[in-house]
């Protein structure tokens, strides 16, 4: 039963990444473009495969035929060397396996539906390889046992939520869109990356299972690698201040932004800090932060969703508004209803985001019906006007991150003309311009 | 009696991925290299990794450096001479290190790598060749990583590479940090590329100092996922450039519909230089950074920003290169040679990703076991 768990696991994950590498080679190294049935046909069998991996990892997890099994399961070492280890370690738990099983599942549904939508899109192919990255990069997140597996399976999804953005690459806002996603996925992504190192050299191991003994390093450290998961998981789910990135990636395609933004990716965040809880759980300071920032969040963008006009931007602060209120109760502590609230939330925006292209052929159908005005309209309308501009502006959120991030600009440029300069003194052919 | 180099599987795998990154560009490229230069690199990187001493392997690392210089000074004095400058300093190493000058070995040997990979301020040649013989500097870049080798096994086992540990650590990746800034306001290709081979100097020299605190096979992986990712970059560059002439930023992009595969290949190689999960320098990214920790955890924070701002420069490229309104061309995507080049590199980044064990268990264990032997044979 055991080898039948590592098996499933192991297909779990590695199915859709093999799909990849199969049509990313075709692509790659074929005289012709693959055609649109190959990609759908490779891409859509290792999705299937992985849906049934998970489908088995749940029987076994919840013990069909068979006593439950539990806990880690070990692949090997990724990378051993000296006291230095990466290893490939899946964890069978409730999280994991509820996610691994959603995820799949929703991905699988995702691209037999975009068969049919993104049919003779230019980019088709492209679609279904970024979907099975992502695939591959959700099921590590779920599953992973150790948070250097974990931190793979997060920057696969990084890179491919990017390109998804980017994806009707003709016009310039989405590619614009595409990288400020990025920079804020990535910059974020620091805080994991610097807690990951902090915790396996702290605590000898960068395992989930060892993230109990948070509390014996002392308040200091922990609150520290709370705070940097804190931040992550915040770049990654939209939350305060880094949330403008979200109503910008609605510029890519549909299915793509159920999947992402409606469902799964947005969630990720949330899930990193169901995963490491224990470690939040020993910081008091770390756990206020993430309610605060989690109901500011559901605030704004409660705020914003009342002024939105166009379906997806409205459908994106909504979800924003659920995931920051998923987040706050992360943090205080009600593991099992922010579990249950992220599924169904991830199940019912999926569908509402997949509908949405059929919003304005309903809207016309069934016609639109008069707003009244609010209690603060009625009692302070001025408030209530700059309460509307505001959100109107969406507190004009990236031109203040832009204006923040202007000296690094200034100097970076300083530098490059100092360069410049040096490299002419010493250059005896001289610098292009 | 067998010398260990030659019975260790490390140097014959280092010798595959030197061999490919060499191999690579003469394969792509249109343009003609010089075949007995080419045989000459190739005889000196034998030498080099196999040599029994220390000197004579610095001794090949030197001609080798030579060798590139001839063939850069046609396109690239600038480049040429700094080739010119590292040989000099590496000899001076071979000189050192057969005089038991250790510490001094080591520092020149440092000072040649630093020249080599371009690390500021040092970079000027490195700069050169990357604007004007940008196949000579690929082509250079698996000497570098025997160089490392060389470096690893003979000179940074001792007492002196330990002292001097903590500064090139520090130095390193202050360096690191100064090229990743840069590469947010280039305006063209090239200088991206400049500044990120810059950084990934930056972060080699911070391996290295880090390497004498027994992180040996650390270091040996950052310099061959830098020549591999670097190397694969470009050729991708070269290729583009030779389509469509030099590229700035301001021009128009969308030339991903006219060239897929290359765009898919820069997107592989760039997505690599900056630690993509699945390939080496995802795993060489946290090897590092896990290294670096012991020496200074001030250090480690510098190299994660900087990844990460290289990382959204060269999207940031990527998007203004490749994506937009769809460019007219009636140049061929790249050519089946071009992609044979490119994806030979890609599968040693990919085997290197996945099973990283393969190169890093037999290097670790022959730098960490060699540097005895190597010391007391010299």
């Amino acid at each position: 039963m055991s080898e039948l768990l590592a098996f499933a696991l192991a297909v779990t994950v590695l199915a859709p990444l093999a799909s990849v590498t199969v049509v990313g080679f075709r692509v790659l190294l074929g005289t012709r473009p693959a055609s649109e049935s190959f990609a759908a046909v490779v891409i859509g069998a290792g999705l299937v495969l992985s849906m049934i991996g998970g489908m088995t990892t749940l029987a076994c997890f919840a013990g069909l035929g068979g006593a439950p099994l539990r806990g880690e399961v070990e692949f090997g070492d990724w990378l051993r060397l000296n006291d230095f280890e990466i290893p490939a370690v899946l964890l069978v738990d409730f999280i994991s396996v509820t996610l691994s099983l959603l995820a799949a599942v929703l991905t699988a549904l995702v691209a037999r539906f975009s068969r049919t939508y993104l049919h003779k899109e230019p980019g088709f192919v492209r679609f279904f390889v970024l979907l099975g990255i992502f695939a591959t990069g959700t099921q590590l997140i779920a599953l992973a046992g150790a948070l250097e597996l974990f931190f793979a399976g997060w920057e696969m999804v990084g890179i491919s939520s990017a390109l998804f953005i980017g994806f009707f690459h003709e016009r310039a806002e989405p590619v614009r869109s595409a990288v400020r996603a990025f920079a804020t996925y990535r910059l974020s992504d620091t805080g994991l990356l610097i807690a990951t190192v902090t915790t396996f050299e702290l605590l000898g191991s960068a395992r989930f299972s060892v993230m109990e003994q948070a509390a014996t390093l002392g308040p200091g450290a922990t609150t520290a690698i709370a705070l940097l998961f804190l931040l992550s998981a915040m770049g990654k789910s939209a939350q305060l201040p880094f949330s403008g990135w979200l109503p910008r990636a609605m510029e890519g395609p549909t299915p793509s932004s159920a999947l992402f933004y409606g469902a799964v990716s947005i969630h990720a965040g949330l899930f990193l800090l169901l995963r490491v809880w224990p470690v939040l759980e020993a910081s008091l300071v770390a756990r206020v932060a993430g309610v605060i920032v989690g109901l500011a969040t559901a605030l704004y963008a409660a705020g914003v969703v009342r002024v939105h006009t166009d379906a997806k931007g409205t459908l994106a602060h909504a979800t924003l508004a659920q995931v920051g209120l998923i987040l706050a109760e992360i943090c205080l502590g009600w593991i099992e209803l922010a579990l249950v609230h992220l599924v169904c939330h991830a199940l019912l925006r999926l569908g509402q985001y997949l509908k949405a292209p059929n919003l304005i052929h309903d809207s016309h159908r069934m016609g639109h019906e008069h707003r009244h005005p609010s209690l603060l309209e009625r009692r302070a309308p001025q408030l209530a006007g700059r309460l509307y501009a505001a959100s109107l502006h969406r507190l004009r959120l990236d031109d203040r991150i832009d204006v923040a991030f202007s000296p690094v600009l200034r100097l970076a440029a300083m530098l490059d003309r100092a360069d410049r300069r040096l490299r002419g003194s010493l250059s005896l052919d001289g610098v292009p311009e | 009696m067998i010398p260990a180099a030659l019975t260790n599987p490390a140097p014959w795998e280092v010798l595959a991925c030197c061999l490919a990154l060499l191999i690579a560009p003469t394969v792509a490229s249109q343009q003609r290299s010089n075949r007995w230069i080419l045989v000459g690199v190739i005889a000196m990187l034998v030498a080099t990794l196999f040599a029994p001493t220390g000197p004579l392997a610095y001794v090949a690392a030197a001609v080798a450096s030579l060798l590139h210089a001839a063939a850069a000074v046609s396109r690239s004095r600038t480049g040429a001479a700094s080739l010119v400058i590292a040989a000099g300093l590496i000899a001076g190493a071979a000189v050192a290190l057969r005089l038991d000058y250790l510490t001094t070995a080591f520092v020149l040997s440092c000072l040649a790598l630093a020249v080599r990979t371009g690390v500021m301020p040092l970079h000027a040649g490195v700069a050169s060749l990357c604007d004007r013989a940008m196949v000579v500097h690929v082509q250079q870049l698996p000497s570098a990583i025997a160089l490392v080798f060389v470096h690893l096994r003979f000179v940074d086992h001792h007492a002196g590479a330990l002292a001097l540990a903590p500064t090139i650590v520090r130095i390193g990746a202050v360096l690191t940090i100064v090229p990743a800034l840069m590469a947010l306001v280039q305006r063209d290709l090239r200088g991206l590329y400049r500044s990120s081979t810059a950084m990934h100097g930056g972060m080699l020299l911070a391996a290295l100092g880090a390497a004498s605190l027994d992180n040996y096979a650390a270091a040996l992986l950052v310099a061959v996922t830098m020549g591999l990712a670097l190397g694969g970059l470009g050729l991708m560059l070269t290729s583009l450039e030779e389509r469509v002439g030099p590229v700035q930023y301001s021009g128009p992009g969308g030339r991903i519909q006219a060239f897929p595969r290359l765009a898919a290949a820069f997107v592989i190689f760039g997505a690599a230089g900056v630690g993509l999960p699945g390939t080496a320098g995802f795993v060489a990214d946290d090897l590092l950074l896990h290294t670096l920790w012991l020496e200074s955890p001030a250090s480690t924070v510098t190299v994660i920003v900087s990844s990460a701002l290289l990382a959204v420069s060269t999207l940031i490229c990527f998007a203004r290169v490749f994506l937009g309104p769809a460019a007219r061309s009636v140049a061929p995507d790249l050519r089946t040679r071009e992609a044979l080049g490119g994806a030979l590199l890609i599968v040693l980044l990919l085997v290197l990703g996945v099973v990283p064990g393969t190169l890093l268990g037999p290097a670790d264990a022959f730098l960490s076991d060699v540097g005895g032997t190597a010391l007391s044979g010299r």
